[in-house]
């Protein structure tokens, strides 16, 4: 186990390893940070001169070891536009990012589990036929037009919650709501599909046959089994709401969180807080990824994944 | 079962592989059969060819005004039904175009953008699953690597950092979607090459001396086609919705030109007050869209099983 762990995590490092050098590729070999900040009609001395500030001007390859040596000790470089460390700005919209994504994957769970369990016991059945339709419309709709529905219904119409910002428990719920909506309907497919090839498995087969009900059998024989897909599954959709939900959900909802900040530096032409702000996101998808693993292989010990 | 469906048939690709004509004859009367019983086909096919109809004929179709005329004195008018009039039948944005007209102008960068990416997504990634599956070796390690790297740093990601170094351009966002797609393809592809390549005729050909080029263009390509279209049409659906998202965020489509993502994003301060309808609108056209390619890849799936390469294609984060 601790031998299959220091690999698993030795691979994750040479993941990140490599998407960040893809990354230092786009934003020094193909452009770089000083032409961005700089509006089109700059004259060349103006450029020269900021690329001297932005010490652009160095070898590549000087400026790719101070990169690296900056990612490991958390050194992300210096926002151009804020003039403040680009970490400092990332970590500080992060915890709002990540308590987004935990509200969203507990509302994923609790609306894909349940649907997708009644979906496989009634297979075929109007339930199952329901759970279909739900999850059709749920993977078909734009995530942010959801929101901004969302907004129109529960916040202008009804008054429940306020219509953007972080103030608060309230003001998370519709966010969060939204993100996990879109997440539960792959989610409740895909626990009904496992639960359903599960069913008709020899032992649930025999189980049923010996005159145990269906719902028992998938209570009782089949969930352990169907337990580490839905972990595995739960995971892809946590990767998806790191590095597609959040963003546009954070800017339809003005959610002070760190793809919010990306799109913001973008705006700014500030290269470098964006470079930081997708590597961050891109470690925790990295990090996901990882924590299935490790779940995965806690629940269902026959799983190899060397 | 018919010869299509079954990658394992060697009738599907012996020769030089050509079809017989008789054989896809009856493939396309399966088809259609098949199609009649399925509403989802049915539904899906009909929704896709409104799409395509409005994105190819939106200018010459009778009673759309311009999309790009303004007219302030009729600003935010309602839809027919709020108070509207059959004028504007579903009302008009903030500077009094027509919402009717710009969600079919909209239809149209929405095709040319997905469209363009899956292609170009389809062709790159079933080459390189091709070739890894078939030549194998290091080419094969390198190439799952690549995707297994793309994987973690997905279609958003990648969309933000090269909008932050090039500027919001459409074909940016063609290729973003592209890069962000192309390995559920190499994946796929690859899969189903590992099975074709011990089959038979794979084995003759190779005793008869063909090059490997041969073999994986005339022997093995045309075996993979069926689930291949089937992919297409799901990462169709994906593209869909990842052009409109870019949109949103304003990285693609540049105003005046419209775009459903950015007729939300510019409808949305009207969200609270007068004007709920443009959002509403733009984000109903996405979504029927997306429904509709979505309810053809499902019957298509049902059709041709493809459960196990579906697998795959719901593994890719993001997008």
């Amino acid at each position: 186990m601790l031998r299959w762990l220091a690999k698993r995590i030795i691979a994750a490092a040479i993941v990140v390893f490599v998407v960040t050098s893809l990354v230092f590729v786009v934003t020094h070999i193909f452009t770089d940070p000083a032409t961005v900040s700089l509006p089109l009609e700059a004259s060349q001395e103006d450029r020269a001169s900021r690329r001297a500030a932005l010490g652009l001007d160095r070898p590549l390859s000087v400026q790719y070891w101070d990169f690296v040596s900056g990612l490991v000790v958390g050194d992300l470089g210096e926002s151009f536009f804020q003039t403040q460390p680009a970490s400092k700005l990332v970590f500080e919209r992060l915890p709002a990012t990540l308590r987004l994504v935990a509200g969203a994957t507990v509302v994923t769970v609790l609306m894909a589990a349940p649907m997708g369990m009644l979906a496989a016991w009634w297979e075929r059945r109007f339930a199952d036929h329901a759970v279909l339709g739900f999850s059709m419309a749920s993977i078909s709709a734009p995530p942010f037009w959801i929101g901004y529905l969302v907004i129109i219904v529960f916040a202008v119409q009804l008054g429940w919650v306020p219509t953007f910002g972080s103030s608060g428990f309230k003001s998370f719920i519709l966010p969060s709501f939204t993100i996990g909506l879109a997440s539960a309907g792959r989610l409740a497919q895909m626990t009904r599909r496992g639960i359903v090839e599960e069913l008709r498995k020899p032992y649930a087969v025999t189980a049923m046959s010996r005159g145990f009900s269906r719902s028992y059998t998938i209570v009782h024989h089949t969930f352990r089994n169907v337990a580490s897909g839905f972990v595995t599954m739960t995971g892809w959709e946590v990767t998806r709401m790191f590095t597609g939900y959040t963003v546009v959900i954070e800017v339809v909802f003005s959610w002070p969180g760190v793809g919010r900040l990306a799109v913001e530096a973008i705006e700014d032409r500030d290269l470098i807080l964006v470079q930081a702000a997708v590597v961050v996101l891109a470690t925790m998808v990295v990090l996901t990824n990882l924590l299935v693993d490790i779940a995965r292989r806690l629940i269902d010990p026959r799983v190899d994944l060397a | 079962m018919t010869a299509v469906e079954n990658p394992m048939d060697p009738a599907a690709g012996t020769g030089t592989g050509d079809a017989a004509p008789p054989e896809s004859v009856t493939v396309m009367a399966e088809l259609r059969s098949h199609l009649w019983k399925s509403k989802a086909g049915i539904s899906g096919i009909v929704i896709c060819s409104l799409f395509v109809l409005a994105a190819v004929a939106g200018p010459w179709l009778p009673l759309i005004k311009d999309p790009t005329k303004q007219s302030l004195p009729d600003r935010l008018t309602p839809p027919v039904g709020w108070g509207g009039t059959w004028a504007h039948p579903l009302g008009t944005d903030q500077l009094g175009r027509d919402i009717l007209a710009r969600l079919i102008d909209g239809a149209r960068i929405s095709l040319l953008v997905s469209v363009t990416a899956v292609i170009i997504a389809a062709v790159l990634g079933t080459v390189l699953g091709l070739v890894a599956g078939y030549v194998g070796g290091k080419i094969d390690t390198l190439i799952v690597s690549a995707a297994d790297v793309q994987m973690a740093f997905p279609g958003v990601l990648a969309g933000l950092i090269l909008v932050a170094a090039f500027g919001p351009s459409v074909w940016l966002v063609i290729i973003v979607i592209a890069i962000s797609s192309w390995m559920v393809f190499t994946r796929v592809g690859r899969g189903l090459v590992f099975t074709l390549k011990t089959s038979l005729y794979v084995e003759a050909s190779e005793l008869a001396g063909a090059s490997s080029r041969r073999i994986m263009w005339r022997h093995l390509l045309p075996n993979l086609v069926s689930s291949l279209i089937t992919l297409c049409v799901l990462e169709l659906a994906a593209a869909i919705l990842s052009e409109s998202a870019f949109a949103f965020l304003g990285f693609g489509v540049q105003p005046p030109r419209s775009s459903w993502g950015l007729m939300i994003q510019q409808g949305r301060n009207y969200v609270t007050g007068d004007g709920w309808w443009i959002v509403t609108f733009a984000g109903m056209a996405i979504a029927i869209v997306v429904l509709g390619v979505n309810l053809l890849s499902l019957w298509l799936q049902s059709f041709n099983d493809v459960a196990e390469r579906e697998q795959i294609v719901l593994e890719r984060p993001g997008g």
